[in-house]
């Protein structure tokens, strides 16, 4: 009897488990289940809300179209978040066959070598990679080498409220505006307002000021930006970024300048701001241009990334997101990755997603289809942010920075910005930016055996 | 003497070997012990036990992009943290933080307390009202007060405005933003600390009210000198955990300043998170997490010798 008894515990245990884990597997097995005998492939993204929903509108046009292969989505999140989970999955089975990751991941994913470079399908299948914007494939390129395919791209541009401008008899700056262009819209609407609209704001945002530096063709970092070799060196403390600090400043002075400060809203309030009519001029990515309009009573207004007086603009590196395909997968897999990216390129898709959500249209044909023509004739000013991508010429210092630790840079490059917002010493901010950026890069090629 | 003495240990010794013989567990008792204590003891060590001594290994290495450990470099890691100006800006911040939340959370917690649990009509509208955050989670604090703290349109801007005072930028500044943090904490901390201090002020027996009332003592007095001594067990828990807690504040901070302006409310646990899963560097956080941990084991332990003193059970 004792010996029953003492069996009774250990079983009811054993059960609880075993029926804890029956139930995971048949929930697991569930959301497996392949409906038809295509290769599934496995694709994590990062868009939320909106360009989610456009996203799945490509997905869904995707699977229809096919007959071999079936793309099935998760959202990861965050981009920050998901890199960490890209890279920690690699190798296992819940990895995906696909990814999205983001501008500054680029050169964490291309050195964790868990990537086939898109080139290799590129020369296999034949594709024609010319029609694909040159300035957003050389963010992704290494050595010629096509690395990612970039997906949804977006350009900072200048944002101004038109209506208030015409309001107060104010003539908008020029397409592709200097510093003093801008400074002087901002100081007449604060003036001509009586205080009450400010002038502009510019957000305390670390890649604000790498497209400021971009668009003066100075670097962020030794060896062109990480395009010649790994980085070694921080090289913020320039001519180019005290030149745009000082224009803040001069704003600041003036007292035409907003601060919305760096917490987790200040990009919403700063959007509030604008729209509501508080401020006057802002610069964000072209991708709130549907958001912009969508929900804008005033006229929208814009214009190209300024850049510095006496000299032509050098061009913005683009911002967002590129896709991958891992190397963890059968090379059919692969494959099948590689036509859900070339179907997402297609001209008429790409046309539709800068339609839905503001990202640019990267193919060069997009421009010509119906979808893109008929959203110029209804909003003309939402063609600027793709003039100013067709316009600029690839180069090391608007193609991005090929560095690792790029996330951690971004906050060192916020703390120069909230101190010099603050009050605090132009040079001395940008030298402590420097060293500081320089410790991290020290430990990152110590740690990963670059020398 | 002697002789007796001996004789009298002897059985002494004895007894205590039969208690002990008692206590001893049995073959049954142990198989009992382990499958009862066994689960527990598996999943504490796997997921508390396990993490615990692998931050402390990781603190040791420097590690790569993917986090694992590459290059031992001893204690390297904690000389360059505590030489690091940013780190040590940190942990005043941290303290600061600690240290205003803690005392107007108590300060408040007790004058909300002591108000409330006077007998008059409608007085339970008032206590209801007052423990009401406890029902509100972080995310949802967070929110309405971003509303609050808008530079452009939140309710204080608008106050402000309104009665013609200079408006104050509540976020952007580094001063102004750790008001606001420990603003929020506190409000959301509130509605807990004044539920058990109403409770701890209740259960003080009335006969000594009122045989201080008999005496003439004022209200004040009787406030300090027997509310308080009687409610020392739970203002000592109060203090403790709400210090312990404060140490470890994270969400308000992700969801309000992110750490900003100039790391004004970078805590530490907020750079632990940051280092590891934004800067990727697993190293650093792991001995920012192990400092943080004789932090708040030391902080804890002053408490338990100096405060528990003055503590009557």
């Amino acid at each position: 009897m004792s010996k029953y008894k003492k069996l009774v515990l250990p079983l009811i245990l054993v059960l609880a488990v075993a029926v804890v884990a029956m139930f995971g597997k048949t929930l697991s097995t569930k959301s497996a289940t392949v409906k038809d005998n295509r290769t599934e492939v496995v694709f994590w993204h990062e868009m939320g809300g909106p360009a989610e929903k456009s996203l799945m509108k490509i997905v869904d046009g995707f699977n229809k179209s096919q007959t071999k292969y079936h793309v099935v989505p998760k959202y990861q999140g965050s981009y920050d978040a998901a890199i960490q989970k890209i890279l920690q999955t690699h190798g296992t089975g819940t990895s995906p066959a696909v990814f999205q990751a983001f501008d500054i991941s680029a050169a964490q994913m291309m050195h964790s070598k868990f990537t086939v470079p898109v080139q290799d399908f590129i020369d296999k299948d034949g594709f024609d990679a010319n029609k694909i914007s040159p300035v957003a494939r050389s963010f992704y390129a290494n050595d010629g080498k096509q690395q990612a395919m970039p997906f949804n791209t977006s350009q900072p541009v200048l944002y101004y409220n038109a209506s208030l401008l015409e309001k107060y008899g104010i003539t908008p700056p020029p397409v592709s505006p200097s510093y003093s262009d801008i400074t002087r819209v901002a100081k007449q609407l604060y003036e001509r307002s009586h205080h009450q609209v400010k002038g502009m704001t510019v957000q305390i945002y670390g890649w604000l000021l790498e497209q400021a530096m971009a668009n003066a063709g100075v670097g962020l970092t030794n060896n062109n930006d990480g395009h010649t070799g790994i980085p070694t060196k921080a090289t913020i403390n320039n001519d180019a970024s005290k030149e745009f600090f000082e224009w803040i400043r001069e704003n600041q002075k003036a007292g035409d300048f907003m601060n919305y400060g760096s917490g987790a809203m200040a990009g919403t309030n700063q959007t509030t701001g604008f729209l509501n009519g508080k401020v006057g001029i802002y610069i964000q990515s072209s991708a709130s241009i549907s958001q912009l309009n969508k929900k804008n009573k005033n006229k929208l207004g814009i214009t190209y990334f300024p850049h510095p007086d006496g000299k032509k603009a050098n061009g913005v590196a683009i911002g967002g997101a590129a896709l991958w395909i891992s190397n963890d997968k059968p090379k059919a897999v692969q494959n099948g990755a590689f036509e859900f990216i070339k179907y997402s390129l297609k001209p008429e898709v790409q046309a539709q997603w800068q339609k839905d959500t503001g990202y640019l249209a990267l193919n060069k044909d997009s421009q010509q289809t119906s979808i893109l023509k008929g959203l110029y004739k209804q909003h003309p000013e939402s063609k600027v942010p793709s003039q100013q991508l067709q316009e600029a010429v690839p180069n090391h210092f608007n193609s991005g920075i090929l560095m690792e630790g790029m996330q951690k840079t971004r906050q060192i490059e916020q703390f120069a910005m909230e101190s010099i917002y603050n009050g605090g010493d132009i040079t001395n901010a940008l030298k402590d930016t420097d060293k500081k950026i320089d410790d991290n890069l020290t430990t990152t090629n110590r740690a990963n055996g670059y020398h | 003497m002697l002789k007796t003495s001996a004789t009298d240990v002897i059985p002494e010794k004895k007894v205590e070997a039969k208690q002990k013989s008692k206590f001893k567990l049995t073959a049954n008792d142990k198989y009992y012990a382990s499958i009862f204590a066994g689960p527990s003891l598996f999943l504490l060590g796997l997921f508390v036990f396990y993490p615990m001594f692998r931050t402390l290994y990781i603190s040791l290495f420097l590690t790569n992009t993917f986090g694992n450990t590459t290059l031992f470099v001893g204690l390297e890691n904690y000389v360059k943290l505590i030489s690091s100006p940013d780190f040590v800006s940190s942990m005043w911040v941290t303290l600061v933080y600690v240290v205003g939340v803690t005392f107007f959370t108590i300060a408040m917690g007790l004058l909300l307390a002591n108000l409330a649990s006077q007998k008059l009509p409608g007085i339970a509208i008032f206590r209801t009202l007052y423990s009401v955050t406890m029902g509100v989670s972080v995310s949802v604090a967070a929110i309405f007060w971003l509303f609050i703290f808008n530079p452009s349109a939140g309710f204080f801007t608008l106050l402000t405005k309104m009665l013609n005072l200079p408006t104050i930028n509540w976020l952007a500044n580094p001063t102004n933003a750790m008001w606001a943090i420990i603003i929020t904490t506190v409000w959301m901390h509130l509605g807990f600390v004044f539920l058990v201090f109403l409770g701890a002020i209740e259960s003080v027996p009335t006969t000594l009210y009122e045989a201080a009332d008999v005496e003439g003592v004022s209200k004040h007095y009787q406030f300090f000198h027997i509310t308080l001594p009687m409610i020392s067990p739970t203002l000592f828990f109060i203090s403790t955990i709400t210090i312990i807690g404060s140490f470890k504040s994270f969400g308000l901070i992700d969801l309000i300043t992110k750490g900003g302006p100039t790391n004004a409310t970078n805590m530490l646990v907020y750079r632990i998170y940051n280092d590891a899963f934004f800067g990727g560097n697993y190293a650093k956080s792991s001995a920012e997490a192990i400092i943080l941990t004789v932090i708040i084991a030391f902080f804890t332990y002053l408490q338990f010798k100096f405060l528990e003193k003055k503590v009557n059970y």
